[in-house]
């Protein structure tokens, strides 16, 4: 119990300022719109941890901005809250986090990062019908299923192998097709054999000759047989199509055996466009060429972010202009609705237009929630930056192909 | 009968869970009713798992490292049938338990043949789980690393449900009666000729017990059990890939938690998965709680910890603990104990 006591002249001044402040400020006095809560879905704990961590730093990123360019205009300045939840690496616990994200009552959800988290997660959230979006997982599937709550930002496998292809002949036509043979090197998984095996059909097609295919197993250890394998073939290119440990240990095994082919030309490689690669292990990435995801470097918004990235002593990765984008996109979908009726928001997302995201893809345009505008670039490692060498449209570097020396 | 009662009590209590959820979302300790379910149904699936580790492992002595190989095979029949051939999934999962028992009856016919024991026969198992991982990966009919993913058509027929409530309780129904079927077992003359072999497989054989037969029949029951288990994740996932179904984690799971639970009883591999997820779930909110999303993998450390903890004081399982204090034995609530 506390005693009463007397209000002093002291009590009685601060009580009235107070007062006085609260009612010369009635902007303040208006009560804030309730947050509109995102849930940001990404693997930090476990096999994916690295690019689980970028991904959240690029949707923090684009929530940070929003919030302070004054919320969702059309629910009052309502302010976007992050529920973050951490997929583990694993489909199961991405599942469970929506369940979670549900119960804390989202408006939407963003993330997911590899093509099994995303499955599992976008079906959970169709149950109650949750607009998700996925930031990264490329397989085709997770857009197949007729789920009216899924949409995917970036390009799917089919259209990055298709573009990774084109681009090749491209490049190889420009150069006066010095490149006849080639060596397939991949992952056994989801990227690299379904990419291996489009890469056999397609490129014998286009008159290519595939020396060979090695399979390769992720986590792999010592990658000497593969090169030295690549050093008795002496084909034109490697394609490589692995993860990050494996696609580095590749690169420097050739270097240290010198081998030299006429061209490394990756595809959705974990590596060849990370700019930790390129800064720890300069030479070995030099020229190297990939088919990935990556940003508008045409945007200013582009160097901006990626200054702010790298001010927090963090890489440059494409996880980070992804989510942020996603996150932007669906923030803009929120607007649109004006409404944080999930439901709305799925109607928003389909019918979006979304142009001021960072990523090289123009308007939006979602066909059974694929945007069908997405598309990946050509990026090749030159004196330490990362190039992008295709499209022409924005291309700030011309392709070192054939490599020689 | 007695011997079932006090099984029927946990059974009747497990059952019972729905009526607590508006209780446990109020106390604040799960978000919402189906954030529960979900963690209890994939409780329950690992529980199926370990149950079947567990008649070979527990009870048989048989330390399998590659339950992987029938919980895989479980979820790609079940996965398989219906995608490619139609198959109703109702209809698919009894075949999945059949060729879930087949590939346990194959690999324990070419291990036990070739008189494998201990760690030479828990290599070998890991070994085909591994192989059987590869296959899954490199084949069309598994959709290779693409994986297979089953159409979401929310129906009974389809065994996909609207409700989570209704999962739980097909998941229970399994895990109930496997439960009931291990007490079975244990009162039964193939259960003791099972610890015999465990205790010491050449005195048994010397009584006349036929060994090889006992650890056959053993593993085949075991595999069908962890095929359901594959079979029943593959209807609440709906997707599989060759590192989900074939995957090292899940021989984990299923042998960790007999081994935290109880090794060897009936309801070691109920108590151990809930311990084990449950530690790890109520960790990770713990951690969120208090530290945010700031720390990434802290839970997992706490978890590690306190996993730790569990196994240097309860060495015989968190059943063996009760016992040692004894506080269910006295009330005879979770019956003798199979023989160790």
């Amino acid at each position: 119990m506390t005693a009463w006591t007397e209000p002093t002249r002291r009590s009685l001044l601060a009580t009235g300022a107070a007062g006085a402040a609260l009612l010369a400020s009635p902007g303040l006095l208006r009560a804030q719109a309730p947050a509109v809560k995102l849930g940001i879905l990404q693997p930090v704990t476990g096999a994916l941890a690295q690019d689980g961590e970028y991904g959240r730093i690029g949707a923090q990123l684009a929530i940070d901005e929003i919030n302070k360019a004054g919320g969702i205009k059309s629910l009052g300045g309502a302010m976007i809250e992050m529920v973050f939840g951490d997929a583990r690496s694993n489909p199961e616990a991405g599942s469970q986090e929506v369940e979670k994200m549900h119960a804390e009552g989202v408006s939407a959800i963003v993330g997911g990062f590899a093509s099994p988290i995303c499955l599992a997660a976008s079906q959970a959230a169709s149950r109650y019908d949750i607009a998700y979006a996925v930031d990264v997982g490329v397989s085709d599937q997770i857009v197949s299923r007729g789920l009216k709550n899924t949409f995917r930002f970036g390009p799917g496998f089919g259209t990055v192998t298709r573009t990774a292809i084109e681009n090749l002949v491209k490049l190889n036509d420009a150069a006066g097709k010095p490149a006849k043979t080639v060596v397939l090197v991949h992952e056994d998984g989801l990227f690299g054999s379904g990419l291996a095996k489009l890469m056999n059909e397609r490129l014998s097609a286009l008159g290519f000759q595939i020396l060979e295919t090695i399979a390769h197993p992720t986590p792999a250890r010592d990658m000497s047989n593969v090169a030295l394998r690549i050093r008795a073939l002496n084909p034109d290119l490697v394609i490589p199509s692995s993860y990050y440990g494996e696609f580095v240990l590749l690169a420097r095994t050739l270097q240290q055996q010198r081998i030299r082919p006429k061209g490394i030309y990756a595809v959705l490689n974990g590596a060849a466009s990370n700019f930790r690669f390129v800064r720890e292990f300069p030479d070995a990435a030099n020229n190297v060429m990939d088919c990935n995801h990556w940003a508008d470097p045409r945007k200013p918004k582009t160097a901006e972010l990626r200054k702010q990235v790298e001010a927090m002593g963090r890489f440059w990765l494409y996880n980070v202009p992804l989510n942020y984008s996603s996150v932007r996109l669906v923030a803009d979908a929120i607007d649109r609705a004006g409404s944080r009726d999930r439901v709305k928001i799925i109607e928003a997302m389909a019918s979006s237009t979304f142009a001021d995201h960072i990523m090289p893809y123009g308007p939006t345009k979602f066909e059974n929630g694929q945007n069908v505008n997405a598309a990946p670039v050509n990026t090749q490692v030159q004196g330490g930056d990362i190039k992008v060498i295709f499209p022409d449209t924005f291309a700030d570097a011309k392709p070192v192909f054939p490599v020689t020396g | 009968m007695k011997a079932y009662r006090s099984l029927l009590v946990v059974i009747a209590a497990l059952a019972a869970l729905p009526l607590a959820v508006p209780l446990l979302v109020g106390a604040g300790l799960f978000a919402g009713p189906n954030t529960f379910y979900n963690l209890m149904i994939f409780i329950l699936i690992i529980t199926l798992a370990a149950q079947g580790w567990n008649i070979a492992g527990g009870y048989g002595g048989q330390f399998s490292f590659g339950h992987a190989a029938f919980f895989g095979t479980g979820a790609y029949v079940q996965a398989v049938l219906q995608t490619r051939y139609g198959v109703n999934a109702w209809v698919a999962l009894p075949l999945a338990a059949l060729l879930g028992g087949l590939v346990g009856a194959a690999i324990g016919t070419l291990a036990f043949r070739a008189r494998l024991r201990g760690s030479y026969f828990a290599l070998v198992t890991l070994a085909f789980a591994e192989v059987f991982r590869i296959l899954a990966n490199a084949t069309p009919i598994t959709g290779g690393a693409a994986g297979t993913l089953v159409p979401l058509k929310i129906g009974l027929g389809q065994m996909q449900f609207a409700s989570s409530t209704t999962f739980f309780y097909l998941a229970l129904t399994f895990v109930a009666a496997v439960l009931l079927l291990n007490r079975a077992l244990e009162r039964s003359r193939f259960g003791a000729w099972l610890v015999a072999v465990r205790e010491n497989e050449d005195a048994a054989r010397a009584l006349g017990v036929d060994t090889l037969k006992v650890k056959l029949k053993a593993i085949t029951l075991s595999a069908a059990i962890t095929a359901v288990a594959g079979a029943l994740y593959t209807q609440k996932f709906l997707y599989i890939d060759a590192n989900i179904a074939y995957g090292a984690w899940i021989s984990v799971e299923a042998l960790l938690a007999p081994i935290v639970g109880g090794i060897g009883t009936v309801l070691g591999p109920f108590i151990g998965a809930v311990a084990l997820i449950g530690l790890g779930e109520a960790a990770k909110t713990a951690i969120h709680a208090v530290f945010g999303s700031a720390v990434p993998g802290v839970d997992l450390v706490v978890y590690g910890v306190l996993l730790i903890v569990v196994i240097a004081f309860a060495p015989r399982g968190l059943l063996g603990l009760f016992g040692k204090f004894d506080l269910f034995a006295r009330f005879g609530i979770f019956g003798k104990r199979g023989g160790r």
